[in-house]
């Protein structure tokens, strides 16, 4: 009887014990709910949205909130919350897309200056501090004046804005796995520099990577809304959440919920995504969850 | 000392000098003919823009333009802008101080909420209070700062009438600077929080509490004071952020700073006043980086006296 008691329950993997601890922390809970709300809106968006989110005059123009349009209409008689359900699917194409774009060549100039050490480091590394240094809303507007405006073109200005941050952390996490005696051990049997790189590096950066990429995610929705909300990103008649507000500036005293509802999902999307981040990182490292 | 001014001298430089080959390079990597662009708006003829071609040397290799830009900009010449035909440096030397005046107004505004916020929460780490403390902050992160600009123009301007909605007078500075600096006191009050707590743990804190020195003394004179070396180590990247934060504020309250003036020549395809903006920019923020890690060096010893 006494040995049953004393012994140890079956740890469960641990993938599932990560995805228990989230649950357990209450911001993950939070951020993770927020997401998937986000993720099946963005899927179902064309079954949940009342209207159209083009169709002008679903209804009448600047109308209030109301039974038949929960969050009003804009001043084409566009129905808010139908754009807003919709707007959800570009955002969350924003926030990949970009990130994708950040992760991918960061991680390759954080792995490749981390690795060479020397000069091509404190080179690639130089060039990498001067640009993180310039901002990324500085970089951002540097590639859609290169590029022109437009959504894609702001996607692709955010990622690219990124990389600095991306290729600043890979190279951090290099340099703590080189020093480990299982790279130190790979390295005197002799494995080949490619060997050495996609085998035993890669495999220890991409964990970190994916927890600070969705950290990342609520930074690239917040630059895109930004970009499209100055009219560098999404066009007319675009339902895309910066560009709702932007165009809501002018009948801020007429229509205030044309101004209150996109800037609330915004800032939702947001929350979400930083809390899963959050949770993400105290699950991965308990120290944090001590303070 | 002395080294460590040099060496962050030289690391400003190098910044600055990476911006002119990237500036130069920009208007190479348009697709298309990038003197067809910028004059889409005008009526021209392809003499005139083979003229215009030469003039700003973009008919010159690229190494040859890069030494013709660099001599202009040693001898402070930015070009002129497409549209008006000004003196670039000029028209951003008369936009700056706009700008600067707004990002100092967020910088203290940030400072003075987010600081006593993050050190309120780590001195009474584990309460509700401190869970509010952080709950607001998270909020206050994830908001985005052109909407917080819109809700207070709204409250404040539109609703209430007591400040004006847009201008340039100290009354038109509140709104802006508000929306700038509360945006990033919530990162600050985050970062202030754990730097503090880091040093509540310290030893020379609880000495100080355990030989009974009154609790105002020990937070104020021992804590404090150490706990400002990190949070002035944070106000470079923080003076960088609110810069650019200041492109998006200033374009909601019409505020004639650089910012505004940047997004105007995106939209115009003014490349001679994206370049120099750019520039600008980078000079500007390097070189605030190199005052505020002089100051940081100064206030922690261990740097001063070279570890």
């Amino acid at each position: 009887m006494t040995t049953e008691t004393i012994e140890a329950p079956a740890r469960p993997e641990r993938p599932q014990r990560a995805y228990a601890a989230l649950f357990r922390s209450p911001s993950g809970a939070v951020g993770l709910v927020i997401v998937a709300v986000l993720v099946v809106c963005a899927i179902l968006a064309p079954y949940i949205a009342p209207h159209d989110p083009l169709v002008m005059a679903a209804g009448p123009r600047l109308e209030p909130p109301s039974l038949a349009h929960w969050m009003g209409t804009d001043q084409f008689g566009r129905d808010v919350l139908s754009r807003i359900i919709y707007g959800s699917r570009l955002t969350l194409m924003i926030g990949t897309i970009a990130v994708g774009i950040s992760l991918s060549a960061g991680l390759l100039l954080g792995l490749v200056a981390g690795y060479a050490s020397g000069w091509t480091e404190r080179v690639l590394m130089r060039i990498v501090d001067v640009l993180f240094s310039f901002t990324e809303i500085v970089i951002a507007l540097a590639c859609i004046a290169i590029l022109g405006v437009g959504l894609v073109n702001a996607m692709i200005a955010i990622g690219i804005a990124s990389i600095p941050f991306y290729a600043r952390v890979t190279h951090s996490i290099v340099l703590v796995e080189k020093n480990k005696p299982y790279f130190e051990s790979a390295v005197a049997a002799g494995a080949s520099h490619a060997r050495l790189i996609f085998l035993h590096l890669l495999p220890n950066v991409i964990p970190t990577l994916i927890v600070i990429g969705t950290l990342g995610v609520s930074t690239a929705v917040l630059a895109a809304a930004g970009l499209s909300f100055l009219g560098l990103g999404a066009q007319p008649p675009q339902p895309e959440w910066g560009f709702m507000l932007s165009s809501s500036r002018d009948l801020i005293s007429r229509a205030p919920w044309m101004m209150i509802f996109p800037g609330l999902a915004i800032a939702i999307t947001v929350l979400g995504f930083n809390l899963l981040g959050d949770g993400v990182r105290e699950v991965l490292d308990p120290r944090q969850r001590a303070r | 000392m002395l080294r460590f001014i040099a060496q962050r001298l030289v690391a400003a430089l190098i910044t600055i000098w990476v911006a002119t080959i990237a500036v130069t390079l920009l208007i190479h990597l348009v697709p298309g003919d990038p003197v067809r662009i910028m004059y889409s708006g005008f009526q021209t003829t392809p003499e005139q823009i083979e003229e215009i071609r030469t003039r700003l040397g973009l008919d010159q290799p690229v190494w040859r333009q890069y030494l013709m830009y660099m001599g202009r900009v040693l001898q402070g010449d930015l070009g002129h802008s497409i549209v008006g035909d000004q003196p670039v440096l000029t028209t951003l030397l008369q936009r700056f101080p706009a700008t600067l005046l707004l990002t100092i107004a967020s910088l203290f505004i940030a400072v003075v909420v987010g600081g006593s916020l993050g050190f309120f929460a780590a001195y009474r780490r584990g309460t509700v209070w401190d869970f509010g403390a952080m709950t607001l902050a998270i909020v206050g992160v994830s908001m985005p700062h052109f909407w917080l600009g819109l809700i207070l123009l709204f409250i404040f301007s539109l609703s209430l009438g007591w400040l004006p909605v847009g201008g340039s007078g100290f009354m038109n500075l509140i709104l802006p600077a508000m929306t700038l600096g509360l945006a990033n006191a919530a990162i600050l009050a985050r970062l202030t929080r754990s730097a503090m707590i880091d040093i509540f743990d310290q030893d020379f804190v609880r000495t100080a509490q355990a030989k009974g020195l009154p609790q105002t003394l020990v937070l104020y004179r021992h804590a404090l004071r150490s706990g400002l070396v990190p949070i002035v180590a944070m106000l470079g990247l923080q003076f960088a952020y609110l810069m650019g934060g200041a492109i998006v504020v200033e374009n909601v309250f019409a505020w004639n700073g650089v910012g505004r003036l940047a997004i105007q020549a995106v939209f115009a395809r003014d490349y001679p006043l994206i370049q120099g903006f750019i520039l600008f920019f980078a000079t500007v923020v390097a070189l605030a980086s190199v005052i505020i890690d002089v100051t940081y060096a100064l206030l922690d010893p261990r740097i001063r006296y070279g570890k």
